[in-house]
């Protein structure tokens, strides 16, 4: 009888031990959270610094746009104009105006062929975010794009106030791409 | 050996045509041309065009060619260093690899863009008063 009241007595002990006393802990540095299924998402945390980085990236896939317009898929039989606008700023620095004017221009094309690359081509986004102590450390998404491009055009040039302006045209027909 | 009127030696007029050849195309050879220029936020930090003679014959036909006036006595260099704006704008009719990097750490932007012209052959004719720099495909 003794014995049953002892053991009586230590199980109900145990049993309030496990009743969770206050509000729940959240404790998301340990939980990976499930990648979705359209991009992938790692999250690694290092134990000893409650430190974790979390990468979103694109590994294989390029980024595309969500929404298409009518007019902007190449057909068969029509030919798509790609316009862009492509900024220069014209360094400080310069011996004279029209030196300036020209290293300026040389950065407005610059800009518009990557204009031009990330249209036709896709850009390829890798992003990071530090979480150290639940708050956000350090956040980096970082852009690419690497292409090859061909007979784009100049259409107009302005320079105003030290920022060049250079409109550039590039014509795609479906043959120029191989199936 | 005799020509078929058997007035005029053969073995003269051979050396005449060469001769005539000669002074139509004064000079012709083929140049290795590479570009490259690069911005940085916004701004133009480097540029290089090397130029060298080519050491071995190159393969290729003609595709797309520009024409100067030879100032220079068939110097290709000094040709190109008085018509720098037309011949970039001809070197960006070829082709150009565009390489673009843009990061953004903690809301602030920087990005490079670099612009390149693979080493291309191109064929230089020097002619008494033009030059004609064509690109090899």
């Amino acid at each position: 009888m003794k014995y049953s009241i002892v053991l009586l007595s230590l199980l109900s002990t145990l049993a309030l031990a496990q009743e969770p006393t206050g509000t729940p802990v959240e404790k998301s540095m340990d939980v990976v959270t499930p990648a979705p299924t359209t991009s992938t998402i790692n999250v690694s945390c290092p134990s000893p610094n409650n430190e974790c980085v979390k990468e979103h990236a694109a590994p294989q896939e390029l980024v595309k746009p969500a929404t298409v317009q009518e007019g902007e898929i190449l057909e068969k039989d029509r030919s798509l104009l790609i316009s862009v606008v492509g900024q220069g700023v014209a360094p400080m620095n310069t011996a004279s105006p029209a030196q300036a004017y020209a290293l300026a221009k040389r950065a407005a094309t610059a800009d518009a062929y990557r204009l031009i690359a990330e249209k036709v081509k896709g850009v390829r986004v890798e992003g990071q975010d530090l979480i150290q102590n639940m708050m956000v450390k350090r956040s980096s998404v970082r852009t690419s794009v690497t292409a090859m491009v061909r007979n784009a055009a100049v259409v107009e040039t302005t320079f105003k106030e030290g920022l060049c302006e250079v409109e550039m045209e590039i014509t795609l027909s479906h043959s120029q791409f191989p199936q | 050996m005799r020509s078929r009127d058997g007035n005029h030696s053969l073995t003269l007029t051979i050396p005449s045509i060469i001769f005539l050849l000669n002074s139509l195309v004064l000079n012709a050879g083929e140049f290795l041309i590479s570009y490259q220029y690069t911005v940085k936020n916004a701004l133009l930090i480097n540029e290089q065009l090397d130029i060298s003679k080519s050491m071995q014959k190159c393969r290729g036909i003609e595709s797309q060619s520009i024409i100067f006036e030879n100032k220079y006595n068939n110097s290709l260099e000094k040709t190109i260093a008085d018509n720098s704006e037309e011949f970039t704008t001809f070197l960006h009719q070829l082709g150009l690899i565009v390489e673009h990097k843009e990061r953004t750490i903690n809301s602030q932007n920087s990005s490079t863009t670099r612009l390149t012209l693979k080493t291309t052959c191109f064929k230089v004719d020097f002619n008494d008063t033009l030059v004609r720099i064509s690109a090899l495909k």
